[in-house]
């Protein structure tokens, strides 16, 4: 056993909030030191290469909600960050026809109006509204979220401000948002929408990442939260990053490295040193003690207080208040390495479609029934699919001629009825082949090979706790001031000099970064 | 001169408002449209206490039946659970099922009780206006923070985070036992177009507690609406209102389906706010945006009501059938898609020998989609629901077999035929987080006032609407007086 020398802070988790936190706190300079249990830095944002020559972003796969701030003050362009635009979203239809919403205005009108004049009309006033709401809140995300129940001035202060904020918007938009913070995805979109695949595909943002189904109150958000991705000013875009998503936290790692930070990786931390009810270093898993003046833990509330801390060292209200976090993971992963493109029965020839997104969400039924089976503890027999093949965009994913295609798929429940063995897995691999191969009947001759990841994989491989994408459920009760537990959402813990980054506190996930950001501003403010 | 009002419709609503308004001096009429609207022989719902003293309800016969025991239910092992308002000795009666659970009762009682009081006072008055900009708009916000705050640190935790919850996540933060869990949730779907495992459910569970005493989960039973229309006061008119009659944006009465034109500066409506807006008002008088809103507000009726005639007491005076959270689910699955429940929940009230010697018991049936798929609510359709009713109760409660002499089915288009439920939905708007407070039914409309000078709405649909009976009426009927205050 040895003990190294002292850091000002250690980052528990070489995520990318664990890495925003770090940059930003060796930015202002505090000697940080990241550790990382894998053998590569990112969290859920890696790329790998799993087939000789195939480079696929294994978990984690579009940007848009990475803050722009964070651009900006990490200066991520510089350390080799490279957003290539995502465009479009193409629904096929079980009838051969399919659903495309483009970039070109004219064009996306022209095809919404196939399908249904009223949507044509309706679609840009949902998209401003949508746009306005997103920014309506935008100044919420970098928020400390206020204690409602302390009457300590600066939290009284918060909880002020935080009405004036939300009474100065302006009626309208103060109900909109009111209807998305309570509504069901379904409904909300009914209010705008007749057109099933549209209403549908739409709604699928609503889900991802929760265990509702779309007709449950809550959903609404889980829309607007997909809609607050800003990239270059413009809201509502999504993108790829050269390189794949691997290439975010390597540019987030190498701003953090170029201000002096120790990025470690191979080192799987075993526990926080609790001396006298303060934090002041980790024990890592081959038994080195690194002393620190305080640790930041990029985990989620029940890696970072249950297995790291230690339910005896916290009151049992707080222990209970984290075992009562839910996360109940519900999506999984197949990534294919392909010969040849796809051919989708409603566009067979190789088109711009195959460059945007293709959303395997034919009807809001279908989305619901997927989630009815889900709910039984069964995987959706036939389940929402987002997919997208990076390899079209940014050629160097694959080798020449040959693809890498992803396919995010839901609902994939962590607790599987008969529990997540091999053969459960494959047989969910299947299940995703067979649905493709409804809509692209080629498919399955195109596939050298295929990966394939299921909740319990991604809480083994990434450490997200029942593969919760979001590091805990998106949910009402779980977000701002309750999140991750009541009176301890200001990234402090009940632990002296501990502190938590990860995006099981406010804002919450999806590739964002805020979470780290607030975290890292909130330590200096305390230890300025 | 006093003012003539005409009130539409004689429900609870209707009738609360009319007796405040006469009672302040104006000439009521209350509109009773014999085809529309029966009077039902029980209404469940808490009576604000504020109601029954204002209106000397009391004196004039009210009764309100809080069942005790509130819940009976057949165990799956054979025996029964019973809970009572005592809430140590409905403690013992769980422990007995599950000890774990037994033991978490009382706190679970004083939880909720503490967030249900909350809302009582909430639905003692018109609901918070959170832009207001008048000073009393601000000071009714700012008592209700203090009021939020005085909750405490654990209070105002469960507040925010029970009321999005699903019901599901609230019970089983609680409870181990299917059976209770199962028959406590029956409340948190109640007359909403959800399954327990979906957000909001946890609201709709406490808004059934508000009014009633701790550790009792079910609202009570009243002859309120007997009481009521017997009240002397308003005259009654019968007839069906066919238009409200506007001139410049100012109502001056209303027209009846024989043509005759009563005037009136004051008009009231019970009615579901599609109706009462869009049916009979000229749409010219509407903003556009505003006719949108209320075209969407939702009424999904889901409920079918069974009325068992039997020859002796059923030997219950309650009788749950909602085995299990997950039963519940089911029973929604096949609703959410336009089905009828194949195993639907059941919840069965015996209130004593009816005037004819008869004991009638009646039967709440969950869920029963008003919009069925392929087809209508045919006679065909009415007596299979009634055959798994009558399935579900034998099997429950066999003795009652051999005492059955008829039963009644009335399905959601029957409730909405013979009550005037839109959509047979007994709350015209659901209960859920956005159409609650200040967006019920919608927020252009949350004040009772319509964009019409003199028009006002009255009924279920608005806050706090259904469950506490009379509240929404006494609320417009305050606010009718205060315009005509400070228009004089």
């Amino acid at each position: 056993m040895s003990t190294t020398r002292a850091y000002d802070a250690i980052v528990i988790g070489g995520g990318h909030n664990g890495l925003v936190c770090a940059a930003y706190l060796a930015g202002a300079g505090k000697r940080v030191l990241v550790l990382e249990r894998r053998e590569r830095l990112g969290g859920a944002a890696v790329t790998e290469e799993v087939f000789p020559g195939f480079r696929f972003s294994v978990f984690s796969y579009v940007v848009s909600l990475l803050r722009p701030e964070i651009i900006r003050d990490l200066e991520l362009p510089r350390h080799g960050l490279h957003i290539l635009p995502l465009e479009s979203t193409v629904t096929p239809l079980p009838n051969g026809d399919y659903l495309g919403q483009w970039a070109d205005h004219d064009q996306n009108r022209r095809e919404l109006a196939r399908h249904s004049l009223r949507d044509a009309e309706a679609y840009d006033g949902f998209g401003r509204l949508m746009h306005q709401m997103a920014r309506a809140i935008k100044p919420f995300l970098a928020m400390t979220p206020p204690d409602p129940a302390s009457l300590a001035p600066r939290d009284v202060a918060g909880m002020l401000r935080l009405a004036s904020r939300l009474r100065g918007l302006d009626p309208q938009h103060f109900h909109a948002l009111h209807k998305l913070l309570t509504m069901s995805a379904a409904d909300y979109l009914d209010e705008w929408f007749e057109s099933g695949p549209l209403k549908a595909t739409k709604a699928a943002s609503g889900i991802i990442g929760t265990f509702l189904g779309p007709r449950s109150p809550g959903t609404a958000y889980v829309l607007l939260h997909h809609y607050m991705g800003e990239i270059d000013g413009v809201f509502r875009a999504w993108g790829f990053a050269k390189g794949g998503n691997g290439s975010v936290s390597g540019a987030i790692a190498a701003a953090a490295r170029e201000h002096g930070a120790e990025l470690r990786t191979d080192a799987p931390v075993a526990r926080v040193l609790v001396t006298n009810a303060r934090a002041d270093g980790v024990v890592l898993e081959n038994g080195d003690e690194i002393r620190a003046k305080l640790v930041v833990s990029g985990l989620d509330p029940r890696r970072t207080f249950i297995d790291l801390v230690g339910a005896a060292h916290l009151a049992p209200e707080f222990v209970a208040a984290i075992e009562r976090f839910k996360f109940r993971g519900s999506s999984g992963k197949v990534n294919l390495a392909l010969s040849e493109l796809p051919k989708f029965t409603a566009l067979p020839a190789d088109g711009p479609h195959l460059r945007g997104a293709i959303s395997i969400s034919p009807s809001v039924e279908y989305l619901e029934r997927a989630y009815d089976d889900a709910k039984y503890g069964q995987v959706s027999r036939r389940p929402y699919m987002d997919i997208v093949i990076p390899s079209l965009i940014d050629p160097a994913m694959a080798p020449l001629g040959k693809h890498v295609m992803s396919c995010f798929v839901q609902y994939v429940p962590y607790n599987v009825q008969g529990g997540w063995t091999d053969a459960a897995r494959e047989a969910f691999g299947d299940t995703v082949i067979d649905t493709l191969a409804e809509y692209a009947p080629n498919i399955k001759s195109t596939i050298l090979h295929r990966q394939v990841i299921t909740p319990a994989d991604i809480e083994r491989i990434v450490g997200l706790s029942e593969g919760n994408i979001f590091q805990g459920e998106l949910a009402l009760q779980q977000m701002f001031f309750l999140r991750p537990v009541p009176g301890w959402a200001k990234y402090r813990t009940p632990i002296r000099g501990l502190y938590q980054c990860g995006s099981g506190t406010h804002p919450g996930g999806g590739v964002m970064g805020a979470s780290g950001r607030n975290a890292a501003l909130t330590i200096l403010r305390a230890n300025a | 001169m006093s003012s003539h009002a005409i009130v539409i419709g004689d429900d609870i609503d209707e009738c609360v408002a009319a007796q405040y308004l006469a009672r302040n001096g104006l000439s009521v009429r209350l509109l009773h449209d014999r085809q529309a609207q029966q009077p039902r022989f029980l209404q469940t719902g808490w009576i604000a206490p504020q109601i029954v003293r204002d209106l000397e309800l009391s004196a004039h016969g009210l009764s309100i039946d809080q069942r005790d025991p509130w819940l009976q239910i057949e165990l799956p092992g054979g025996g029964r659970l019973e809970l009572t308002r005592d809430i140590a000795r409905s403690a013992e009666e769980i422990g007995k099922v599950n000890r774990h659970d037994g033991a978490r009762w009382a706190a679970f009682c004083e939880r909720m009780h503490a967030l249900a009081t909350l809302l009582q006072a909430m639905y003692a008055a018109p609901p918070p206006e959170p832009l207001a900009s008048t000073f009393a708009g601000r000071f009714d916000l700012a008592r209700l923070a203090l009021r939020v705050r005085g909750l405490g640190r654990q209070g105002m935790t469960d507040l925010f985070r029970v009321l999005p919850m699903s019901i599901v996540d609230l019970l089983d933060e609680w409870f181990e036992s299917d059976a209770l869990k199962g028959a406590l949730g029956t409340m948190g779907v109640m007359h909403l177009c959800q399954g327990p495992r979906s957000g909001g459910t946890a609201l709709n569970f406490l808004h059934h507690h508000a009014g009633c005493p701790p550790g009792v989960f079910r609202q009570p039973l009243s002859n309120v609406h007997g009481v009521l229309r017997a009240l002397p006061g308003p005259s009654m008119l019968e007839g069906r209102a066919l238009r409200v009659i506007v001139e410049g944006g100012t109502v001056e009465g209303v027209q009846l389906a024989t043509g005759e034109e009563i005037h009136a500066s004051v008009v009231l409506s019970g009615a579901h706010p599609q109706h009462a807006l869009l049916d009979v008002v000229d749409a010219a008088w509407l903003d556009p945006e505003l006719v949108r809103a209320v075209r969407r507000i939702r009424s999904r009726g889901v409920t079918a009501e069974v009325t068992l005639a039997l020859d002796r007491d059923p030997g219950f005076t309650t009788l749950t059938i909602a085995p299990s959270l997950d039963y519940m689910e089911h029973a929604y699955d096949d609703a959410k898609y336009g089905r009828m429940s194949r195993e639907p929940f059941i919840e069965a009230r015996y209130a004593g020998t009816a005037e004819g010697g008869e004991h009638p018991v009646h039967v709440h049936v969950q869920y029963a989609p008003y919009a069925v798929q392929d087809g209508t609510w045919d006679a065909e359709r009415a007596q299979a629901l009634g055959r798994t009713v009558l399935d579900a109760i034998a099997a429950a409660a066999p003795g009652i077999v051999s005492s059955l002499v008829d039963h009644t089915v009335r399905t959601p288009q029957a409730l909405e035929r013979e009550f005037g439920y839109p959509e047979g939905q007994p709350y015209h708007a659901e209960l859920a987080l956005d159409q609650f407070l200040w967006m019920r039914p919608v927020p252009d409309l949350a004040r009772y006032r319509t964009p019409i000078r003199g028009y006002y709405l009255c009924g279920p649909a608005m806050h706090p609407g259904a469950g506490v009976p009379g509240a929404a009426g006494m609320h417009a009927a305050h606010t009718v007086l205060r315009d005509l205050r400070t228009r004089k």
